[in-house]
């Protein structure tokens, strides 16, 4: 199977590419960038062929594509990759407006392929843990959560992780849709109203997007989460960041720390302690579970719609933020 | 200074040990029932009284510790009669109720003093001095977390009675109401949601997001939802330059491992307990000693505790209206 990646913009295309790489049954056909720079240097090192193109990438015949463009640019490539008859595993969030995962959603089921979210938490082997255990009915009917996946400040990774016109906003994107895929997951409901705070006092001198966010959501089941999407994590943190949820069941309680399996390490060369990950890497099970439903012609365990269902959470925050009301969903 | 305290439940207990440790002689004890004061009262050398009023005649300072709804006619009784009076949290059932005792006591020129013992737990504490020293920057995003289990008193369970406790949001998720505005200032909007149907739920749980006016966010978590012996808290303060955490479940000192499984020791009613050489009651009622006695400042005024009761009741207002609550700033509070 010859798998491509369009764009190298996104930090996880480092994972993704080191992993296509090396998994049997690939053909890692290469990688497509509008920046030649960024791009040629990642096929330098990842040692596969650099195409100046998508449409070049495209042409070559790729299976399927996985599209790690910049948030406000997924729908074009998303498009072109349906139109060339490749499935496609796009980068989370799914879009940044309503308009343009729809339109995603719909170019891929008229080219009959697959179109998969990157979501690598639902493959993180603790959270797998928590779900067997709610699928058993250990904890009985869910009834509340709180959840973080809080971060340090993006841009030490890649500066347009801060640009609204990139990025479609800041923290809020960046983080919720992650928890508000799981919590949908878990709890089998959707989500039906979110109530959202945010500021940008963290980092407030630099960037012009939201770098704290708290947002309180409530599911169809009478459930409700809470998520804290901020980029709260200061430079010198051990670690990016982390996702941690505690859920309130009528039996018991769980909390789960899915970045928890970690050594720490207090080194004279460094300025701060380090957390040394030993965890199972859910981005190889991700792009496996990619690759099985391709061949299997069936439906991923992740998809673009559940993609499109966490972004429309997020979408519901920014509109409460900016109204201080309580918004319901689906979003017109 | 002699004490008279009001209530021998786990409250009017540990203050009675705390009086005790002190070495503020305790006058006596008033309980609805007589006979369950007789145990602190032969403890702690004390007379068992049949009211308030008789109480009050034989002590210089009342400690109220007593069920949410008694606080107000008890203040007010004990500021009649010209007594100073220490208060358990929250101040009232409700806001006119708090407002009534603050003006009660101003006019008979009587102090109240309000058990925000919080405000006296030194990892609080510690934290408040490193924010006000700047270590974290501008306050951007708190979050506030205690969970423990439902009370489970034997007799009188007046904490499940939300007519007389207003419910585990006002008798425990109060505490980090009034932490909240301690760190992050005066809170303009609450948005909380509640479960609390015992048919549904081992025990209210809660989780709430305010709004404070300077810009910071805040995130609480109250629940009585935990199995016993369960007594965490957690916090985060989250600033411009810096991040502060604490957690009780990394910062227990001790760990014991028994061949034979202890049982659950915990009482009727949570309380928390790490290792420290002074109880943070002790602590708190030591201030509020030298308070009345020397004049030295306090960490609590009774308008602390009028907002924190404020933000509570907008707590439970949001979670029965399902909308966020914008809070009238009080002339108490603003003075």
């Amino acid at each position: 199977m010859k798998i491509g990646i369009l764009s190298f913009a996104h930090i996880h295309a480092e994972s993704y590419a080191w992993h296509l790489g090396r998994m049997p049954g690939v053909e890692f056909l290469g990688i497509a960038d509008d920046d030649p720079v960024r791009g040629e240097d990642a096929a330098r090192r990842y040692g596969t062929r650099f195409f100046p193109t998508y449409a070049d990438l495209l042409a070559a015949g790729p299976d399927a594509v996985v599209v790690c463009a910049e948030n406000t640019r997924h729908r074009p490539l998303v498009e072109m990759a349906a139109q060339a008859g490749a499935h496609v595993l796009c980068e989370k969030p799914l879009a940044t407006t309503l308009a343009d995962g729809q339109a995603m959603l719909e170019a891929c089921e008229k080219a009959g392929v697959i179109l998969m979210t990157a979501f690598p938490m639902r493959f993180s082997a603790p959270i797998l843990e928590v779900k067997a255990l709610l699928d058993r009915g250990q904890l009985g009917k869910i009834l509340a959560a709180n959840t973080t996946n809080q971060g340090q400040l993006p841009r030490r990774y890649r500066a347009w992780f801060v640009d609204p016109a990139l990025a479609g906003g800041g923290a809020v994107f960046d983080h919720t849709v992650h928890l508000a895929d799981l919590l949908r997951w878990f709890l089998h409901s959707e989500v039906v109203a979110v109530y959202a705070q945010t500021n940008r006092i963290m980092h407030g001198d630099t960037v012009e997007v939201e770098t704290g966010g708290l947002l309180l959501l409530t599911f169809a089941d009478g459930a409700f989460a809470s998520i804290d999407c901020s980029w709260s994590r200061p430079a010198n943190y051990p670690s990016w960041g982390g996702l941690t949820m505690e859920l309130i069941g009528q039996k018991g309680v769980v909390h789960v720390d899915a970045f928890r399996q970690n050594l720490t390490l207090y080194s004279n060369r460094d300025e701060h302690p380090s957390w040394l990950s030993w965890q199972s890497d859910p981005d190889r099970a991700m792009l496996e579970e990619f690759v099985a439903a391709i061949t299997a012609r069936r439906t991923p365990r992740v998809t673009g719609y559940d993609g499109y269902k966490a972004m429309e959470v997020a979408l519901a925050a920014y509109r409460s933020a900016a109204t201080g009301t309580v918004v319901q969903l689906p979003l017109e | 200074m002699r004490i008279g305290i009001v209530g021998v439940g786990a409250m009017g207990s540990t203050h009675a040990a705390a009086w005790a440790e002190l070495g503020v002689p305790i006058a006596g004890f008033v309980a609805t029932t007589p006979e369950h004061a007789q145990p602190l009262a032969e403890r702690y050398g004390a007379s068992v009284y049949p009211d308030l009023a008789s109480l009050l005649s034989a002590c210089d300072v009342v400690d109220i510790c007593t069920p949410t709804h008694l606080h107000r006619p008890m203040v007010v009784q004990a500021a009649r009669a010209g007594k100073d009076i220490i208060c358990e949290k929250p101040l009232a059932r409700t806001l006119d109720e708090g407002r009534d005792m603050i003006r009660t006591c101003r006019e008979a020129g009587v102090r109240l003093l309000v058990g925000h013992v919080v405000r006296f737990f030194p990892e609080y504490v510690r934290a408040r001095e490193a924010v006000k020293a700047g270590q974290v920057g501008q306050v951007a995003v708190v979050r506030l977390q205690r969970d423990v289990f439902r009370p489970r008193k034997a007799q009188d369970n007046w904490f499940l009675d939300v007519e007389k406790s207003g419910g585990m949001i006002l008798d425990l998720m109060i505490h980090d109401f009034d932490y909240a505005r301690w760190v992050a200032g005066e809170v303009e909007t609450v948005f909380c949601q509640h479960i609390g149907d015992p048919s549904i739920s081992p025990g209210d749980h809660a989780l709430a997001i305010l709004r404070h006016r300077h810009g910071a966010i805040t995130h609480v978590e109250g629940s009585w939802a935990y199995p016993p012996p369960t007594f965490r808290t957690r916090f985060e303060i989250a600033g411009a330059d810096g991040l502060l955490i604490h957690d009780t479940a990394t910062t227990a000192p001790l760990a014991v491992f028994r061949h034979q499984a202890a049982g659950d020791e915990a009482g009727e009613v949570p309380v928390p307990a790490s290792p420290l050489l002074e109880s943070p009651y002790t602590t708190q009622l030591k201030a509020f000693y030298r308070h009345l006695m020397y004049g030295d400042p306090i960490p609590v005024t009774a308008a602390d505790a009028l907002a924190a009761l404020q933000i509570a009741l907008a707590a439970i207002t949001s979670t029965q209206t399902g909308a966020p609550v914008s809070l009238t700033p009080l002339p108490e509070v603003e003075a």
